[in-house]
C-alpha cells in the first residue's frame, strides 16, 4: 500500500533513493512526494547535481603504460607457477 | 626465464612472500575445476582489465599522488590475479577488485596506517547525526547547484581529497563506483549504518568545504534578499 510521507523523511532518504537503496515502494512514495514538493525537489536536484559534478572531478585516466605493466606482472606470475 | 627483461621485473616485484604463500594457498583449497594458463589469462585480461581506470580513479582517490596510486594498481591486479579462481562467477567483479585494493593498500602502507592516531569522527553517533543535519531547510538550492557547476573539477577534487580518508572513499565508491551499500560495506569491513552515515556526512562535509572554497575565491552562492538583509543588519551595527 502506497502511503503518504512526508518532507522530513523525504529529505532523510534523498542519498538512499539516488544510490538506488529503496524498495520499489518507497521509491514510488518519494517520487510522488518530490513532484508535488518543491522544497524537497531542490534537494533532490541539488543532490543529483552534486554527484555528478564529483563523477566529473574524479574521472583520471590512468598512464598509457600502466595497462601494459599490468599485463607484464600477470605473465610473469603465471610463468612462475607454470614452472613448479 | 632466462630473458633479463623477466627476471629484472621478478626482482622489483612487490608482494612479499607471506602474502604469495597466503594467496597461494587459499588457491589450492580452492574446489573449482583447474583452468589452463591461457584460459586465465585470456579470461583476466578480458574481465578484470576493463576496470584499471576505475581502480586507477580509486586509488588516486586513497593514495593522494599518481605514482603511489600506480604501484597499488599494479599490487591490486597482481593479487586479484592469484586469487582469479576464488572470484564466483556472477558477483560483482568490480566491488572484488575494489575490496582487493583496500586489502592491498592495507599492506604496503600498513606501517603508515599504524603511525596514525585512531578515534576517528564516525566511531560516535553514527547516522542520527546525518539525519538532523539533513532537516535544515535550504532554500537557495538552485543558487548552490549553480555555484557548484561553475566550480573547476580539480577544486572539488582537492575538496574531496581533503575529507578523511573514510568519509572520501565512501563517497568514491557511492558517487563515482556506484557500488551498493552493501558492497561498500564489504569492500571497507564496516556495517551498513556506517557506510550511510559516512556517505551523508561526506557529502555534506565536501559541500562544506566548496562552499567556504566559492567564498573565498569570489564566487558569489548568497540569493540577493539575504544579501539585502545582512547589509541592512551591518548597517544597523555600524550606526
Amino acid at each position: 500500500m502506497s502511503e503518504e510521507i512526508n518532507c522530513e523523511e523525504t529529505k532523510r532518504q534523498v542519498h538512499e533513493y539516488l544510490h538506488n537503496e529503496l524498495s520499489e515502494q518507497e521509491i514510488v512514495d518519494i517520487t510522488a512526494h518530490v513532484a508535488n514538493c518543491e522544497s524537497c525537489e531542490g534537494d533532490y536536484d541539488f543532490e543529483h547535481a552534486f554527484n555528478n559534478i564529483i563523477k566529473q572531478s574524479c574521472d583520471e585516466a590512468p598512464p598509457a603504460e600502466l595497462a601494459q605493466r599490468i599485463i607484464d606482472r600477470i605473465r610473469l606470475i603465471d610463468s612462475g607457477r607454470a614452472e613448479h | 626465464m632466462g630473458d633479463a627483461r623477466w627476471s629484472k621485473l621478478n626482482d622489483t616485484a612487490w608482494m612479499t612472500a607471506d602474502e604469495a604463500k597466503r594467496l597461494d594457498s587459499n588457491l589450492m583449497t580452492q574446489s573449482n575445476e583447474p583452468m589452463s594458463a591461457e584460459t586465465r589469462i585470456k579470461e583476466f585480461e578480458e574481465q578484470a582489465l576493463p576496470y584499471t581506470r576505475l581502480l586507477f580513479g580509486a586509488a588516486i582517490t586513497k593514495t593522494k599522488n599518481y605514482a603511489d596510486a600506480e604501484d597499488l594498481v599494479q599490487e591490486t591486479f597482481a593479487k586479484a590475479f592469484r586469487a582469479w579462481q576464488q572470484f564466483q562467477k556472477g558477483t560483482n567483479l568490480r566491488a572484488w577488485l575494489m575490496k582487493i585494493l583496500e586489502n592491498t593498500y592495507i599492506n604496503m602502507y600498513n606501517k603508515k596506517l599504524k603511525e596514525r592516531g585512531s578515534g576517528s569522527l564516525d566511531d560516535l553517533e553514527e547516522f542520527q547525526i546525518g539525519a538532523a543535519e539533513s532537516l535544515t531547510a535550504r532554500p537557495q538550492r538552485s543558487a548552490e547547484v549553480e555555484a557548484l557547476n561553475q566550480m573547476a573539477s580539480k577544486d572539488v577534487r582537492e575538496a574531496l581529497q581533503n575529507l578523511s580518508e573514510e568519509f572520501r572513499m565512501v563517497v568514491y565508491y557511492a558517487v563515482v563506483e556506484g557500488l551498493s551499500y552493501a558492497e561498500i560495506a564489504d569492500v571497507m569491513d564496516t556495517p551498513v549504518g556506517t557506510v550511510m552515515s559516512r556517505l551523508h556526512r561526506g557529502k555534506k562535509a565536501l559541500f562544506d568545504a566548496l562552499k567556504d572554497f566559492a567564498a573565498s575565491e569570489g564566487y558569489d552562492t548568497t540569493p540577493t534578499k539575504e544579501k539585502k538583509a545582512s547589509a541592512r543588519a551591518a548597517k544597523a551595527v555600524n550606526e
